[in-house]
C-alpha cells in the first residue's frame, strides 16, 4: 500500500529515502524532515513554530465577513455576492450561469444560482478528495480531485440531482499522491483541458516525467502533452487574451528563509512549450536551491516574467477582458494572493494586479487590500480566485470565509484624480 | 432496546473488530494483549455500540445526551479506555470541530463514527468540540516504554512534529494534541497517514511522516503519550 513511497523512491529520493529506513542513523541522516522535504531548518533560520493556517469548515455568518476592510482604487466598490460556502475557493460558470464552486479540505463542490436577485448556494457533491480543479465545456462540468476526474454532463439540468458523473481517472492517468495534488484545471483556447501536478514535496528530487508539470489533455483524456516543466506547484492560469500564450502563478519553496524564494508569475512564450522553469535546483529570478545542490542549477531556466512576493501564495489569475472596467484593465491580469504561512512576518492575502510589457515580462502593483492588519500581524480573509461576470464585474473568492465578494466599477463615484480620460 | 437501521449492530462489532490491531493481526509485536483481557474488551465494545446505535437515530439529541454518548466509547470523561480508540479531552476544539465535519461530509472515513456524526450540524458539533476542548487530558493505563520514548524524541525532532503540535504537545487550532494521547490509537492514526488512507487538514502531516517505519511509529506514539 504504500505506492506514496514507491514513487518517490523512483523518483531518486533513494540515498535519502535508505538514511531514513534505517533507524540507527536517524542522529545522522542528511538534512531534511523527510523524503519529501529536503530543507535545513538549521540553514532556514526560521521560527520553527510556523504552520499553516486553518480553514474553517464552518460557515462565516454574513455580519463576521471582512467587507468593510477591503479597500480599492477610487471609482471600484466591493460587496458580497454569496457566502455560506465553507472552503470555497475555485469558481467556473455554466452555459446557464451557474457557479460552481470548488474546494479543498471539505471535500464539497458548490453550486451557485441567482434566485430572484438573491444567491442560492448548493452542495452539489461531498466526500471528494480536494475537488479544487473545475473546468465546464459544452455544458459539462469536469471534476478534478486527487486522483479522480468525473464528467457531469448536461449538470445544470441536474443540479438537485447530479448522479456519479463519467469517471474519466483511468483515461487521465494522473498520479496518486496527495501532497500538491490538488488540481487546478481550464479549458484552453486550443479546447485542451489543461492540468497540474504539483511537485509531491516542498522541496524534494522529484520524478520529472511525472511530477512538477503543467499538462493538456483532450477533454476525454487522451493525447497528454507536458506544456512545462520543473513547475513546483501552479494552481492558477489564464491565457493572455491577444498573444493566447499561458500565464501561470506558482509558488516557491518553504523553509528556505523568511524572504523567499519568492513565487512567480510565468510565461510560455509561443513555441517553448515544454521547457523547464527551475524546480527543484533553482527559484525565483534565478536562486540556486539551498538544499538540493547541482552546478550550473540555473541554466536553461525560463525565468519569471514577474516575482510576486514571498510566500505570498499567489494562487487565481486572470486577464481582464471586460467593459465595466477603465481602458487601464483591459487585458491587465488580476492575480489573487492568499497569504504566507510559512513567514513570520505575514504578507500577501490581497489581489495585484500584473500589467504585462511587450518584453514578455509583467509589472506587479497592488488593488485589493485591507485584508491584513500588518502591525497586528493578522489577518481577516484569503483571496482564492477570480470570475469575471459577463457585466463585467469581477468576483474574488475568499476561502477563509466562504465568501465571495463582486467588484464593480462606476466612474462618477471616482475621485476626479483618478478618473481616466474619456476612452 | 430499539435498534436503529443505520448500521445493524453485528455488522458494527464488525466494523470495530476491524479497528482493533490486536483481532487484525496487525500489531507487529507492539502491543500484545491476551485473550482473556479482549474478550472483555469485546464485551465492552459490544455494549457501548449497542447503546450508541440505540441513540444515533435521536435527531434531537441535548448536548448532554450526545456528550454521554461519546463518552462510551471516548470514556466518561473524554480520556479512552478503550484500546485504538482516542481521547478526545483537552483537544483543540477546533481539530475537533474539523474531523467531525470531515468524518459527516465522508471525507475522513471512519465507519464507526459514520451513524454517530450522519445528522450533528454545525452547531451541534462546535458544542461538542468546545465541550471536550475543556476537559483535562489524562494518561491511559498503557505503559510509556522509556527507551521507546527516547528514540521517538529523537525521530520527532528531525521531522519537526512540535512545530505544529508544540512542544507540549498540546496541539493547537487544527492540529490535534497528542500528549497524552493513547499510544496505540497513535499508532493506528499515523498508519493511516502512511498508507494515504487519511490526509489531514493540510497535506503537511503526509510530508512529515512520509517514509517511516513501523517502528518509528511506535516510539513517537510512546514519545509524545508521555509528554
Amino acid at each position: 500500500m504504500h505506492r506514496l513511497s514507491r514513487t518517490v523512491l523512483l523518483a531518486g529520493g533513494i540515498a535519502g529515502a535508505f538514511a531514513l529506513t534505517t533507524a540507527p542513523a536517524i542522529s545522522q541522516a542528511p538534512p531534511g524532515m523527510s523524503a519529501l522535504d529536503k530543507s535545513d531548518p538549521a540553514t532556514s533560520k526560521q521560527d520553527a513554530n510556523l504552520k499553516p493556517h486553518a480553514t474553517p469548515p464552518i460557515v462565516t455568518p454574513v455580519d463576521k465577513l471582512p467587507l468593510a476592510k477591503l479597500k480599492l482604487p477610487s471609482g471600484f466598490k466591493a460587496e458580497v455576492f454569496s457566502s455560506g460556502h465553507p472552503g470555497g475557493r475555485t469558481m467556473v460558470m455554466g452555459p446557464n450561469g451557474t457557479i460552481f464552486m470548488g474546494t479543498r479540505l471539505l471535500g464539497r463542490v458548490y453550486a451557485i444560482t441567482d434566485k430572484g436577485g438573491k444567491r442560492e448556494v448548493r452542495t452539489l457533491l461531498q466526500g471528494l478528495t480536494q475537488p479544487s480543479g473545475l473546468a465546464v465545456k459544452d455544458g459539462a462540468l469536469y471534476v478534478l480531485a486527487i486522483n479522480k476526474v468525473l464528467r457531469f454532463d448536461d449538470i445544470e439540468n441536474k443540479l438537485d440531482n447530479p448522479g456519479e458523473g463519467v469517471d474519466l481517472t483511468d483515461k487521465f492517468n494522473l498520479p496518486d499522491t496527495i501532497h500538491h495534488n490538488w488540481k487546478y484545471a481550464a479549458f484552453g483556447p486550443d479546447g485542451k483541458l489543461y492540468i497540474q501536478v504539483g511537485a509531491n514535496c516542498n522541496i524534494c528530487e522529484i520524478n520529472p516525467g511525472i511530477h512538477g508539470q503543467i499538462r493538456r489533455y483532450n477533454p476525454d483524456g487522451s493525447g497528454m502533452e507536458i506544456v512545462a516543466r520543473g513547475v513546483r506547484n501552479t494552481v492558477g492560469f489564464d491565457w493572455h487574451p491577444t498573444t493566447k500564450e499561458l500565464w501561470f502563478t506558482d509558488n516557491g519553496r518553504d523553509w528556505a528563509g523568511d524572504a523567499g524564494p519568492e513565487d512567480e508569475l510565468n510565461r510560455i512564450a509561443k513555441g517553448q512549450e515544454g521547457a523547464h522553469y527551475g524546480f527543484p535546483y533553482c527559484h525565483a529570478n534565478g536562486i540556486p536551491d539551498p538544499d538540493i545542490k547541482i552546478p550550473n542549477a540555473c541554466a536553461g531556466v525560463v525565468m519569471p516574467a514577474a516575482l510576486t512576493g514571498p510566500h505570498s501564495a499567489g494562487l487565481g489569475i486572470l486577464f481582464y477582458t471586460g467593459e465595466m472596467f477603465p481602458k487601464a484593465y483591459q487585458n491587465v491580469a488580476f492575480i489573487a494572493r492568499r497569504g504566507s504561512w510559512n513567514k513570520a512576518q505575514k504578507f500577501g492575502y490581497d489581489v495585484v494586479l500584473a500589467r504585462t510589457t511587450p518584453d514578455g515580462k509583467a509589472k506587479v502593483e497592488p488593488f485589493m487590500t485591507g485584508l491584513l492588519d500588518q502591525k497586528a500581524n493578522e489577518f481577516f480573509g484569503r483571496p482564492t480566485y477570480l470570475f469575471q461576470m459577463k457585466d463585467g464585474s469581477l468576483l474574488v473568492s475568499d476561502e477563509q470565509n466562504g465568501a465571495i465578494y463582486r467588484i464593480s466599477y462606476d466612474a462618477k463615484t471616482a475621485e476626479p484624480a483618478a478618473r481616466p480620460k474619456k476612452k | 432496546m430499539r435498534h436503529t437501521p443505520f448500521i445493524p449492530a453485528k455488522a458494527g462489532i464488525r466494523f470495530l473488530w476491524r479497528r482493533v490491531p490486536a483481532f487484525r493481526g496487525t500489531n507487529g509485536g507492539w502491543s500484545r494483549a491476551d485473550p482473556l483481557s479482549l474478550r472483555s474488551l469485546l464485551g465492552l465494545l459490544v455494549l457501548c455500540f449497542a447503546v450508541a446505535t440505540d441513540q444515533a437515530m435521536a435527531q434531537t439529541m441535548t448536548l448532554a445526551e450526545r456528550i454521554v454518548q461519546c463518552g462510551t466509547c471516548h470514556g466518561e470523561d473524554g480520556n479512552s479506555k478503550l484500546e485504538n480508540i482516542p481521547s478526545l479531552a483537552g483537544q483543540p476544539a477546533f481539530f475537533t470541530l474539523n474531523q467531525l465535519i470531515l468524518m459527516r461530509e465522508g471525507v475522513r472515513k471512519v465507519e464507526a463514527m459514520a451513524p454517530f456524526v450522519k445528522d450533528l450540524t454545525d452547531a451541534d458539533i462546535q458544542a461538542l468540540a468546545d465541550h471536550f476542548e475543556k476537559l483535562p487530558a489524562k494518561p491511559s493505563e498503557e505503559t510509556v516504554d522509556p527507551a521507546l520514548a527516547e528514540r521517538g524524541a529523537k525521530i520527532a525532532a528531525q521531522r519537526r512534529c512540535e512545530s505544529c503540535h508544540l512542544p507540549s504537545l498540546a496541539g493547537q487550532q487544527q492540529m490535534p494534541r497528542l500528549a497524552k494521547q493513547r499510544i496505540d490509537y497513535m499508532v493506528h492514526a499515523m498508519k493511516q497517514y502512511l498508507t494515504d488512507r487519511r490526509s489531514g487538514a493540510d497535506t503537511a502531516m503526509t510530508a512529515a511522516i512520509f517514509g517511516l517505519r513501523d517502528e518509528d511509529i511506535v516510539a513517537l506514539a510512546h514519545w509524545a503519550a508521555g509528554k
